[in-house]
């Protein structure tokens, strides 16, 4: 496992969660992060990847289990107190999925300035460190705008804005790139390269694997089941296609080549390539005497 | 039914205010208890959701439609408490940043339905299905019938405010300054088409509505219906309101059939008149005691018209109902000593 | 995959028509979505949008909000006619400073007045206002109909057409300095320049939350519509119609219930606590005072004059 050495950031021992009345969505989960690491969270929709989360922000608490930042245990209690409730909030930066529900100010400098007003600092270091961050992430000229007539690109990264102002030592990212085109997504991951330098420790769950290699150095696979299966580095996870077909993320595939109908489990990524010869796994059809593929 | 600016005198919208503002600072500091962090995005998507209520159009029988207004729906969701603060929100909303409704006239709207309605729907819902074993389809109909006597009490209560214009504010020569319209115009002009067709929309919305959320999500909490040790006192309530509301009849009634006054109530001048001669100690104790509001009216009222009397009559009622409340209100705070969850709002 | 069913083809028969109904009309759906549609444009403005414009584009918001109540509530207390036509006429004065469209400003006015002088026509008659006649309108000669004693004549009176008038007129300004107000700010300034009026805190915030997640309800009101409107031929009958508005009103709760969730979580994950904290806004310059002051001198002029007159 991979990290820049020491301190250990979160520990997850043996946690469980269910939203009230419904049937579990993390099972006996355990792992731990240490400082600097770039974590990725996969599983298929309803894996409990975004559950994970919400519990290691504190939003909610495991039924059994514990999760811990820098060794304390998470509980209503202990962020509710000062000075480990404030800290902790500063510290630790959640970008949710749905950038509307992060966006709730009046106009973009006020979203900016809503964290450090809630910390209490004075009003002059807030605005300045508004200017800096709106000026880092090329943002500036959307300082008076309103946040619902941004664009999904641009609501990202205010949101982004948002938590970086405080000056966060984690990041906890719920489906970054979701809805995003594909050149705010490649600024988005530029950005979050460059706050991985600065030693800032990055746990991003997402579903979309084409991004693993350039947004984590540890993946953690969880199934339908709701449990960690694997923990490993991209290349590693990305190889396994037994263990991704297992848990629903990829599924087996069929194309055509011409009269030629291909079927095998693979990714959906863009392109691909493939020998047209037999290789194990691969099945080769003539249109007109379809079976249905072997997993 | 939103009251636009110049149909108000200030002596009917300045009071309206002061009328709003404790109403709003009480609602704000409950539910910032009951809902601590969650009230302040809970207010606010409750507002926006009773914005986008008020805009559905909803068909009725006979081609025409119309738009609900939603408090009481939302009375039944989330609580009358939140509907209060939500409805003046979106009230507001409609008011300053599209013109729908007066600015000045703000708060009076708010009175009629950010608070009038809610309750009046959410006192109803209650007493038809306030039991824990209601069904859904007993509750939908309650929240309906609900829907339809909240709109219209709001819709009474305009008609007031609008009537009395008259009454309180003219110019030298008598002619009215805001609102010509006096009560016997403006209540059943604006009560008619809401008892006949408009109630109707209210009702649909707020019982289809709660139907439709009750079945797509069984387990939604609907905002507590008042339980069995609260029913007693909320029917209690109810009954003290109408009979309230009632009263002045006694005094149009007794004016109509040349009744006078009940037997052994006699004034000293009635009594002397009466009986030929005053007893000694009733002259000497009559004029102990001067009340502010002699015959249930300000002194020298007995002239004026009747609609006027039979004003001050339901007023008197209100605050006789009132001091009563406060003192027994009062008592059980002191016998109790700790506070004691919700019985009355 | 499961192969396709035969029927899922270009141009297969189609299936046998649906008898000849009369359907009603799609009219009211075409309608009510437009008018979610000019709200949701009234509220998300673009940046090529910008509202502050003209001679009172510099002045603070709330500078602007407080002249435009001090005036608002000086109209109610006019009663002259002169003196509310002076309004009025400062009223449009204003909105053409403030660079609103003259479109916009004769719509506003035109509704207006359009509705008023609707529900003032009755209060000229002499059978609402007394007074001496102006110009006799109907005949019904006395007599009795039902419970109701008819007159002999109605007429118009001039107190009558005194008392339309003035509410023509104050209606009128009333509504025409609320149109300078919401056009000449942007909504979320207007919402926040409400703490110039002692407008708590909290309060300000839940209203700015509001208008903020207004127009995301009002899109999912538009998508239920518009995906109504692409799967219908006509309307669908009264009863239905209700069901169907029912079960959007009841989609929009859930939306609500959820984002309201999701909200607190987001502001709890910044670090909120029930606090509400806003940013200092800026001091007023000297133009904001200015505008005030004009304005409450303006209010105070009117009304003395009115009182001096009437």
């Amino acid at each position: 496992m991979s990290g820049t050495g020491g301190e250990t950031v979160f520990a997850v021992a043996d946690a469980s969660f269910a939203y009230p009345a419904q049937t579990p969505c993390l099972e006996g989960v355990s792992f731990a992060v240490e400082r600097g690491e770039r974590l990725a969270l996969v599983g298929a929709n309803g894996s409990g990847k975004s559950t994970l989360l919400h519990l290691l922000d504190g939003l909610y608490f495991p039924a059994s289990g514990s999760v811990s930042y820098l060794g304390q245990p998470l509980s209503e209690a202990a962020l509710e107190a000062a000075p480990f409730g404030p800290r902790f909030r500063a510290d630790v930066g959640f970008l949710f999925q749905n950038s509307d529900a992060q966006l709730f100010c009046p106009t973009v400098e006020d979203e900016l300035a809503f964290g450090p007003l809630q910390m209490g600092w004075r009003q002059d270091e807030v605005e300045r460190r508004i200017a800096d961050t709106l000026t880092m992430l090329e943002i500036g000229k959307l300082r008076d705008r309103a946040p619902a007539s941004l664009s999904a690109g641009e609501k990202k990264r205010v949101a982004l804005a948002s938590l970086l102002v405080l000056a966060p030592s984690v990041l906890l990212l719920d489906e970054p790139t979701g809805g995003l085109d594909p050149r705010s997504q490649s600024l988005l991951l530029e950005i979050l390269d460059g706050l991985h330098g600065r030693g800032i420790t990055l746990i991003t769950a997402t579903h979309d694997l084409t991004l693993l290699p350039h947004l984590a150095d540890r993946v953690l696979v969880l199934s339908e089941e709701h449990r960690l299966v694997v923990d490993g580095t991209p290349e590693n996870v990305l190889a396994d296609t037994g263990v991704l077909l297992a848990v629903n993320l990829i599924h087996a595939h069929s194309h055509r080549h011409g009269r030629l109908v291909h079927s095998h489990p693979h990714q959906h990524v863009v392109a691909h390539e493939h020998a047209h010869d037999d290789e194990p796994g691969h099945g080769h059809d003539r249109l007109g005497d379809r079976k249905e593929p072997e997993r | 039914m939103h009251i636009p600016d110049g149909y108000l005198g200030p002596q009917t919208y300045l009071p309206a205010w002061g009328v709003m503002a404790p109403v709003w600072s009480w609602a704000s500091a409950r539910l910032k208890r009951t809902l601590r962090r969650r009230q302040l995005p809970m207010m606010a998507l409750a507002a926006a959701f009773t914005f986008v209520v008020m805009m559905f159009n909803v068909p009725l029988p006979g081609g025409t439609s119309g738009h609900a207004v939603g408090s009481v729906l939302v009375a039944v969701l989330l609580g009358p408490w939140v509907a209060v603060v939500a409805v003046s929100v979106a009230l507001a909303v409609q008011a300053l940043l599209f013109g729908d409704g007066g600015i000045t006239a703000l708060a009076a709207n708010c009175l009629t339905m950010a608070v009038i309605m809610p309750f009046a729907g959410w006192w109803t819902y209650g007493l038809l299905a306030g039991r824990a074993g209601s069904t859904p389809r007993r509750r939908a109909l309650a929240a309906g019938i609900g829907g339809y006597v909240g709109v219209n009490a709001a819709a009474l209560a305009t008609g007031v405010l609008l009537g009395i214009q008259p009454l309180i504010a003219h110019d030298a020569s008598g002619r009215p300054l805001y609102c010509p319209f006096g009560l016997a115009v403006a209540v059943p002009a604006m009560a008619l088409p809401h008892l006949l067709a408009i109630g109707f929309v209210e009702a649909a919305v707020t019982g289809l509505g709660l139907a439709y959320l009750m079945r797509t999500e069984p387990d939604i909490p609907i905002a507590a219906t008042p339980g069995p040790g609260n029913r007693p006192l909320r029917r209690l309530a109810a009954t003290v309101a109408v009979l309230a509301l009632l009263a002045p009849l006694g005094l149009i009634a007794a004016a109509r059939l040349g009744a006078g006054t009940a037997w052994g109530e006699w004034s000293a001048g009635e009594l002397s008149a009466l009986a030929g001669r005053l007893p000694a100690g009733f002259g000497r104790l009559s004029s102990l005691w001067r009340a502010p509001l002699p015959d249930y009216g300000p002194p020298g009222a007995e002239a004026s018209p009747m609609a006027s009397q039979a004003l001050w009559y339901g007023v008197s009622a209100a605050l006789g109902i009132a001091a009563i409340v406060a003192v027994v209100l009062a008592l059980r705070r002191l016998l109790a000593g700790k506070d004691s969850d919700d019985a009355a709002p | 995959m499961t192969p396709l069913p035969e029927w899922l083809r270009p141009g297969f028969a189609p299936g046998v028509a649906a008898p000849r109904q009369r359907r009603g009309s799609l009219r009211p759906l075409r309608r009510a979505l437009a008018a979610l549609e000019a709200v949701l444009s009234m509220l998300v403005s673009d940046s090529r949008d910008d509202r502050r414009t003209g001679l009172l584009r510099k002045a603070d918001p709330r500078a602007k909000l407080l002249a435009g109540v001090v005036l608002i509530i000086a109209a109610t207390l006019l009663h002259g006619l002169a003196t509310l036509g002076l309004c009025l006429a400062l009223a449009v004065g204003l909105a053409a400073a403030g660079r609103v469209r003259p479109v916009r400003i004769a719509a506003v006015l035109g509704a207006s007045l359009a509705l008023t002088t609707l529900v003032m026509a009755p209060a000229t008659l002499d059978v609402v206002t007394p007074g001496a006649p102006v110009l006799t309108v109907a005949r019904p000669g006395g007599g009795s109909l039902g419970p109701f004693r008819l007159p002999a004549t109605v007429a118009v009176t001039g107190a009558g057409l005194a008392v339309a008038a003035r509410m023509l007129l104050r209606t009128s300004a009333c509504v025409t300095l609320a149109l300078v107000l919401a056009a000449t700010s942007r909504p979320q300034e207007l919402l926040t320049g409400l703490r110039a009026l002692g407008v708590p805190q909290a309060f300000v915030m839940v209203l700015t939350m509001t208008e903020r997640y207004l127009a995301v309800l009002l899109r999912a009101a538009q998508e239920l519509h518009l995906a109504r409107l692409a799967r219908s031929i006509g309307g669908i009958g009264v009863r239905r119609e209700e069901a169907w508005a029912a079960a959007g009103i009841g989609a929009v709760f859930r939306r609500t219930r959820t984002l309201a969730d999701a909200v607190t979580l987001a502001m709890i994950a910044r670090g909120f606590t029930g606090e509400v904290r806003l940013l200092r806004p800026p001091r007023w310059r000297r133009l904001d005072w200015l505008v005030v002051t004009a304005a409450a001198l303006a209010a105070v002029a009117l009304v003395a004059a009115d009182r001096g007159l009437a």
